[in-house]
């Protein structure tokens, strides 16, 4: 539409899957990543220098006397005005100073112009580190074999009690009353089930590897680059430097993908290149190449979980204890977070009467693990999975039968007490999963064997907290500016990052629609600190729907006044505008999130509404197990997923087969494989993600239990939540299939074999 | 680094095979190594690897369009295939379809397209890694390979070619010009398995590749060759002799075990375990065997 055009009314356009607006440039090679920026005046290239030991006291850096280091910068702890990465506690250094706690760990910094002789500069620094023992395993580091960390190696700790549980509070502690009573609880039961689940490390992988261009001017520090969220970056060059906010100016790049990755990791790459900057007084470059990335920056964390659980003979659940232990690595770095969104969606999309969970996260000395799209949950939801999976097994039904008779339904009370009100979908999702891939009659036929290879299928049923936890966007205050600009048109300035996901497009639709005009008159400011509001990070499913919420009223706000001209002195929206515009200059609405009202968080007791609302899925994988290899090919993928309300269904759909093949990756052929504390695939070509050709056919089915807050009539998050299902169906289909119940990630032939060799042996 | 970081080097030309023998001698008289760029699907990823350190670069003969390392011909009894052919050639060649089904197969799960347009049969003969799936099919048909160096052409065996981890009986002046195999009647049957971490993109945990000729019951013709078992190209030579000696109906299952565990020795690796490897040499064999008749 011609903007300025007498009164036509534009369609909606939520609901509506209108073409991305950065696909054409991201297609045809015009979009500027990081490594494509043009070159700035005299730009040095950035090295870092890394830890080739786990664990030891750093006793000094040797610089080669042979090579010329005349034109080489060089940065160590001692050059930094405040050597902290500022995150959620301040353990990690941005260079190594005394001690290194992991292989990889950054100890010293080099710039240089020639890229072929920084390469070399790297090898001719000598790190003298004398070694300390390393502790790589989480039940080590829990059982204090070394400290390494703190007093007891502990990053964090958290208790949920629930119904007979619910004695009292008890942080920290590991066998108290609540212990006891939920173990009562549990022996009075008359089915009880124990089991202990592994989820493995995973690598985000996302195309573009990290980087940032770093400079120093009179305005003070620059760093633009590939960030999911630059007032992480920004606050943490405030803690660093020492520097007044507003000399901090961090802007994004386009992004190529981060799912996590680049949540909080970009702080500590821009850190290091405007070091390199200051030192220098030149611009300096920092890209990691695939391998420096898959080995320095932070992994999906492991997780093990022992769960017991006791139900009546009839499959109602009654009473849930359950004990894990994530591991951190290092440093804390998000790792509290992580921890509370696992423990927080550890009872799964279930009914429990008695519930006591008691999570751990401890260090080792290997790399900081971080955010992750799914950000915990993956790995307790696989553990409430396969964990009911072997309930059903118990009673002798179909896991899908015990999982709909539990499922949480409106009026229902979660393991924190949240009464869940509206907006639950789990029964709809599992029946409509269940119908659209005939799960029933597949399981009843029994595994098909055909030849060589026999046919298995599997589900999961799950939901997934949307936003931050608790009262987390209370204190974020997550803000967006929306411009009223000339002609009729509205300019969003937001620090919600499009990394891929589609937030660009997202956004436009959902301020068109609250503005009554056209998509194509909704602007997009590039997310920078400098010239965008704080709108919180672009995590936790919150973009669309906390964020965009924010956009929705910003826009209505300013199509009010609009309009008000419009009825008052006649004219279009644009000459409305336009004449707005004239007498009060510019005008633009600043508005902050207003988290719902009914929201109530105790954060030391753990008790309450946990997120204003959930997304609920049920994913449905048939599997083909080859007899002789026990290759597992994901043949068929069914995902039915309630998203609220889907601003652009071809986009929410690719959220979630991608979100879903990316579980899938993680259930059957990622892995990192360690040595010592040094990553042994850290390539493409030996991790190993889904190719197309990997991917099963995916029937996603959209389903849609509006939210009463979200944007565009009921949006909820969906960015995480697919990640959550594919690994437990996957198992499940493989345990139908060929009979071996995997209770530990991933599914790779290997490890079905000798899972399969074990239980034959056993069972001879 | 990124290959984008590649230090400059000198890439040329040469008009012929004898000129390119020449450029080569004459480097190799002073020590220096000549890079034959064919694919550059082994050499590249050999770049990104190692940090360019190196002051002096190297000198890179691009040898993707030297005629007389090109064409696919069959003469009589015996199919020749020039050295620089691709995978997708292979794929693509109306005789190999014919005489050579099993290498089709094989080419097809080289790499992906990609790869599959640029990676030579020559490139993975030179690099003569015992991951390499173009290996163990030649293996299979019990080729042979034609050299060629300012000393002259020679004949080497697929039998001799490997002495050890990509170590090889080529000497490092000698060109490989193209290999030859005596085809198996049309229509006899051949196998060809690889497994691998995904579908495409994916080096070897194991590949069996096999090719016989059946008379009354029992091979007459019997060649195979397995990846990523052993330091080498595993040629099997007590499965071959186990199934050459007896009626097919007739091997068991245990036998046949029995002499795959004599003709492998994998290890751990970042790609997969030696244990794995061992079941699946052992799986692969059977069901290769299965195919030609042997009731296991
Ligand atoms: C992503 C990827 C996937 C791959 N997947 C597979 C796979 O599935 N299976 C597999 O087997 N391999 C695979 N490879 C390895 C590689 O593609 C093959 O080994 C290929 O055949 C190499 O051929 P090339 O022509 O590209 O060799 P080049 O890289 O051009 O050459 C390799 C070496 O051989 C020498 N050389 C080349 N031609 C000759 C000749 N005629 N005479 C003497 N020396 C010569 C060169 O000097 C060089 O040292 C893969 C590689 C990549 C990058």
């Amino acid at each position: 539409m011609v903007h300025g055009s007498p009164v036509e009314i534009p369609r909606p356009s939520v609901g509506v899957s209108v073409p991305r607006v950065d696909g054409a440039a991201k297609v045809t090679g015009e979009a500027l990543y990081v490594d494509d920026l043009p070159k700035r005046d005299g730009e040095l290239h950035g090295a870092t220098v890394r830890s080739p030991v786990a664990r030891g006291v750093l006793r000094g850096v040797r610089l080669d006397p042979a090579f010329n280091w005349s034109d080489v910068t060089i940065v160590q702890a001692a050059d930094i005005a405040v050597n902290t990465v500022a995150l959620i506690v301040d353990d990690q250094p941005i260079l190594a100073a005394t001690h290194v706690n992991h292989v990889y760990e950054p100890v010293v910094l080099l710039a240089c112009a020639d890229k072929a002789k920084l390469a070399r500069a790297v090898r001719a620094v000598t790190l003298d580190i004398e070694p300390l023992p390393p502790v790589f395993d989480m039940e080590q580091s829990l059982a204090k074999v070394e400290i390494i960390a703190g007093e007891d190696n502990v990053q964090k700790r958290y208790l949920i009690t629930k119904g007979r549980a619910d004695v009292k509070v008890e942080p920290g502690a590991v066998n108290g009353e609540s212990a006891t009573a939920i173990d009562a609880a549990i022996a009075a039961c008359d089915v009880v089930v124990t089991g202990r689940y592994f989820a493995h490390h995973q690598e985000q992988m996302y195309i573009e590897p990290q980087g940032v261009v770093a400079w120093w001017d009179t305005d003070g520090a620059h760093a633009t680059g590939s960030i999911q969220c630059p007032f992480y970056v920004h606050k943490a060059f405030t803690k660093a430097f020492l520097l007044d906010a507003d000399r901090i100016h961090i802007t994004q790049a386009v992004t190529g993908g981060g799912f996590g990755g680049k949540e909080e990791y970009p702080s500590i790459i821009a850190l290091h290149a405007a070091l390199l900057a200051q030192k220098s007084g030149a611009p300096v470059r920092m890209i990691y190449d695939r391998k420096e990335d898959i080995e320095a920056t932070t992994k999906r964390h492991p997780c093990i979980c022992e769960i017991t659980s006791g139900c009546d003979r009839d499959g109602t659940l009654r009473a849930l204890s359950i004990r894990m232990i994530m591991d951190g690595g290092a440093y804390v770095t998000l790792t509290p977070v992580v921890l509370s969104r696992g423990t927080l969606h550890a009872a799964g999309a279930y009914r429990w009467d008695d519930v006591r969970i008691e999570s751990i996260a401890v260090a080792t000395n290997t790399p900081p693990n971080g955010a992750f799209r799914g950000f915990g949950a993956p790995q307790t939801i696989w553990a409430i999975e396969r964990h009911l999976d072997a309930v059903a097994k118990k009673l002798g039904r179909d896991p899908i039968d015990l999982k709909e008779q539990n499922v949480l339904r409106e009026g229902d009370v979660t393991s924190t007490g949240q009464v869940l009100r509206s907006s639950v979908a789990g029964a709809e999702c599992l029946e409509k999963a269940v119908l659209a891939s005939d799960y029933r009659a597949k399981r009843a036929r029994g595994p098909v064997v055909s030849g060589r290879t026999a046919r298995g299928i599997g589900a999961a049923v799950f939901m997934h907290g949307a936003g931050f936890t608790g009262s987390g966007e209370r204190y974020l205050k997550g803000k967006v500016a929306v411009d009223l600009l000339a002609g009729g048109r509205l300019g969003i300035r937001t620090a919600s990052t499009d990394i891929g996901q589609g937030t660009e497009t997202v956004f436009r639709q959902i301020a068109a629609d609250a503005a009554g005009i056209a998509v194509d008159a909704v602007d997009f400011a590039v997310p920078s600190t400098t010239t965008c509001p704080d709108s919180g990070p672009t995590v936790a499913s919150r973009t669309v729907m906390v964020v965009g919420s924010i956009v929705e009223n910003a826009a209505k706000q300013l199509s009010a006044r609009v309009r008000a001209e419009v009825e008052a002195h006649g004219g279009t929206f644009g000459e409305a505008t336009d004449r707005l515009i004239a007498r009060e200059g510019p005008i633009t609405s600043l508005l902050q999130y207003a988290p719902p009202s009914f929201i109530t968080w105790d954060d030391t007791t753990y008790k309450g509404d946990a997120y204003p609302c959930y997304g609920w899925a049920c994913d449905v994988a048939e599997v083909e197990v080859d007899l002789d290899t026990f290759e597992v090919t994901v043949v068929d993928f069914w995902s039915a997923t309630d998203v609220g309300k889907a601003i652009n269904p071809v986009m929410c759909k690719g959220q979630i087969e991608g979100g879903s093949l990316q579980a899938i990756g993680w259930a059957v052929s990622e892995e990192i494989t360690w040595r010592d504390g040094h990553i042994t695939n850290p390539r493409m070509t030996n991790y190993i993600i889904p190719t197309s050709l990997d991917a099963p056919r995916f029937q996603t089915i959209l389903v849609e239990a509006p939210f009463a807050m979200g944007p565009g009539g009921g949006a909820k998050g969906i960015g995480e939540l697919p990640m959550d299902g594919g690994a437990p169906a996957i198992a499940a289909a493989v345990e139908h299939a060929v009979g071996v119940a995997m209770g530990s990630l991933p599914l790779t032939p290997e490890r079905i074999l000798a899972a399969k060799q074990a239980s034959e042996r056993t069972s001879a | 680094m990124s290959l984008a970081d590649l230090h400059f080097f000198k890439m040329t030309r040469e008009p012929s095979l004898d000129a390119l023998c020449a450029v080569v001698a004459e480097r190799h008289a002073q020590g220096l190594a000549t890079i034959l760029y064919a694919g550059g699907t082994d050499w590249m990823v050999e770049q990104e690897m190692r940090a360019p350190l190196h002051d002096e670069p190297p000198l890179v003969v691009d040898i993707g369009r030297m005629g007389e390392l090109r064409g696919i011909s069959l003469a009589g009894d015996s199919l020749r295939i020039g050295a620089g052919t691709t995978y997708l050639e292979l794929e693509r060649s109306a005789v190999v379809q014919a005489r050579a089904p099993m290498l089709v197969r094989m080419a097809k799960d080289v790499g992906a397209v990609q790869i599959q347009a640029r990676g030579t049969l020559g490139g993975n003969l030179a690099t003569a890694s015992p991951a390499a799936d173009g290996v163990a099919a030649l293996a299979a048909y019990d080729a042979t390979i034609v050299v060629k160096s300012a000393r002259g052409e020679r004949r080497i065996a697929m039998a001799d070619l490997q002495t050890g981890y990509k170590k090889s009986t080529r000497a490092a002046d000698e060109i490989i010009v193209a290999v030859e195999l005596a085809p198996p009647p049309e229509g006899s049957p051949w196998y060809w398995r690889k497994v691998g971490a995904r579908r495409a993109q994916a080096i070897s945990k194991v590949a069996l590749a096999g090719v016989a000729v059946v008379e009354n019951g029992t091979a007459t013709r019997f060649g195979v060759g397995m990846v990523s078992v052993a330091p080498v190209t595993a040629r099997m030579a007590t499965t071959r002799a186990l199934v050459l000696g007896k009626a097919l109906a007739e091997i068991t299952a245990e036998e046949i075990d029995h002499a795959v565990d004599q003709d492998v020795t994998p290890i751990d690796d970042v790609r997969s375990t030696g244990e794995y490897r061992s079941h699946v040499a052992r799986a692969l064999t059977r069901d290769l065997l299965r195919q030609l008749g042997a009731r296991v």
